[in-house]
């Protein structure tokens, strides 16, 4: 899986937790996994950006919320 | 000096003997005014609670009127309809003679849901799909925030009218309870107008997996399924149509299967989200037997009748989360349980059907932002 792209803005809640949702794009051919911020209209098996390694088109595989790490 | 000794002794037993009044005071007070001060007591524990209902009942109250003004694009003003709405009752079937009483439940609520989707698709006429499920999502969560605060506040009006220290213990009692689970639902409210994936999630996503490259057909309401082939069988994989917020008709749809379309399933498999016991770590996997579907019920018993008739074994698979993380956005930790729920699904079908065997998939649960 590629790194991830620097910190996306907060875009989730839960209870008292802060999240930040991601959207994982996979390359069907090459299995290239990119993890990206969320961004409204994504949704799983939607089609996703071309692949940085291939060019060929990604589909969007997962979508979920990981806990804001704050920095020290 | 005599007289002063005198004087302090005195004053000792003065005091001691109004120390000695207070105290049988007081015991007189409590003996007779002692439940209703524990009743001002708990009533004010409950009243703070009821404060903290009215707030997030507002609040989705506003965002029900926002969404549909805002993103959704309501034509004229809906603040008026929306609140005829959370006002909307569902009356339940009698239940002195239970026999049949599925059928009645199954016809009420689908009415229910037909006349929610008309009324949301009447007040956002041009918008797409996904937001009319969005929006009519948010109305739920809006009404049943709102019933909730109905009735806890009917108690404990009631308990405070009647002077009854039980009705008001015992409100106070589940009060936790039940903030929790307003919490739950007023914190879901930005997750479904994100159009994001919920906790509820899980068994669409896993069953979406199967269904990427196989043409859809429509089943049964808001319900699609495709036909492929896995390992030497054939799988019907089912789930709500996404990326709208539906959870779909699934004990229509497998009974249709079955009944309807004539296949002779030799195994069902059901993945749904289920609550976690405390303790129980969010993303723990389980596996069982039965229909593996919350809801109200209607489908469920439909599965679990069809099931029966045919002889058709049904297997469950269980991903564990509590009440907030199914309806809030999914987690990182649930997701991580989709690669063992597939190596489940997997032995499942190796061990329990043989090839040439017809296998049916079922992905249960809210299936927003969730294609096929």
């Amino acid at each position: 899986m590629s790194s991830p792209q620097p910190s996306p803005p907060q875009q989730g809640t839960s209870g008292k937790a802060k999240f930040n949702v991601y959207t994982i794009e996979e390359c069907p051919a090459c299995g290239q996994k990119t993890k990206r911020a969320f961004q409204v209209g994504d949704y799983i098996t939607k089609d996703g950006a071309n692949c940085s390694k291939c060019g060929n088109a990604t589909k969007i595989t997962l979508i979920y919320a990981e806990p804001v790490v704050k920095a020290k | 000096m005599p007289a002063l000794t005198n004087m302090s002794l005195q004053f000792g037993n003065n005091v001691s003997s109004l120390l000695n009044i207070v105290w049988l005071l007081s015991f007189f007070v409590f003996i007779v005014y002692g439940q209703r001060i524990q009743v001002y007591i708990v009533g004010n524990d409950i009243s703070r609670a009821l404060n903290k209902l009215k707030l997030m009942k507002d609040r989705s109250r506003k965002e029900a009127v926002d969404y549909f003004n805002g993103t959704g694009k309501a034509s004229g003003d809906p603040t008026t309809r929306i609140d005829e709405f959370l006002e909307y009752v569902t009356i339940m079937p009698v239940d002195l003679d239970p026999q049949g009483i599925v059928g009645k439940i199954e016809h009420i609520t689908e009415t229910r849901d037909e006349r929610v989707r008309s009324e949301v698709r009447k007040m956002l006429p041009s918008a797409e799909p996904i937001k009319v499920s969005v929006a009519e999502n948010i109305l739920e969560i809006a009404s049943s925030l709102n019933m909730i605060h109905k009735i806890v506040r009917h108690y404990y009006l009631l308990g405070k009218k009647t002077n009854s220290y039980i009705l008001l213990v015992q409100l106070q009692m589940i009060m936790p309870q039940v903030l929790m689970e307003a919490d739950a639902l007023i914190n879901a409210v930005d997750t479904f107008k994100l159009g994001q994936p919920v906790g509820d999630g899980i068994g669409p996503i896993i069953a979406s997996k199967y269904m990427l490259t196989a043409p859809k057909q429509v089943v049964a309401k808001d319900t699609v399924m495709t036909v492929s082939e896995y390992k030497g069988r054939t799988l019907y994989v089912l789930k709500a149509e996404g990326p709208m917020g539906y959870v779909g008709e699934p004990g229509v749809a497998i009974q249709r299967v079955i009944e309807e379309m004539n296949v002779p399933l030799n195994a069902i498999i059901m993945v749904d989200a289920a609550l976690k016991l405390e303790g129980e770590k969010t993303g723990d996997v389980a596996e069982g037997i039965g229909a593996a579907i919350g809801g109200i019920g209607t489908d469920k018993f439909r599965i679990e009748e069809v099931s029966s008739k045919h002889k058709v074994p049904v297997y469950a698979i269980l991903v564990k989360q509590s009440i907030l993380e199914a309806i809030t956005v999914m987690r990182k930790e649930i997701t991580d349980a989709s690669d063992r729920v597939h190596t489940l699904i997997g032995n499942l079908i190796e061990e329990k059907t043989k090839e040439g065997d017809k296998v049916l998939l079922a992905g249960i649960g809210n299936t927003l932002g969730v294609g096929q």
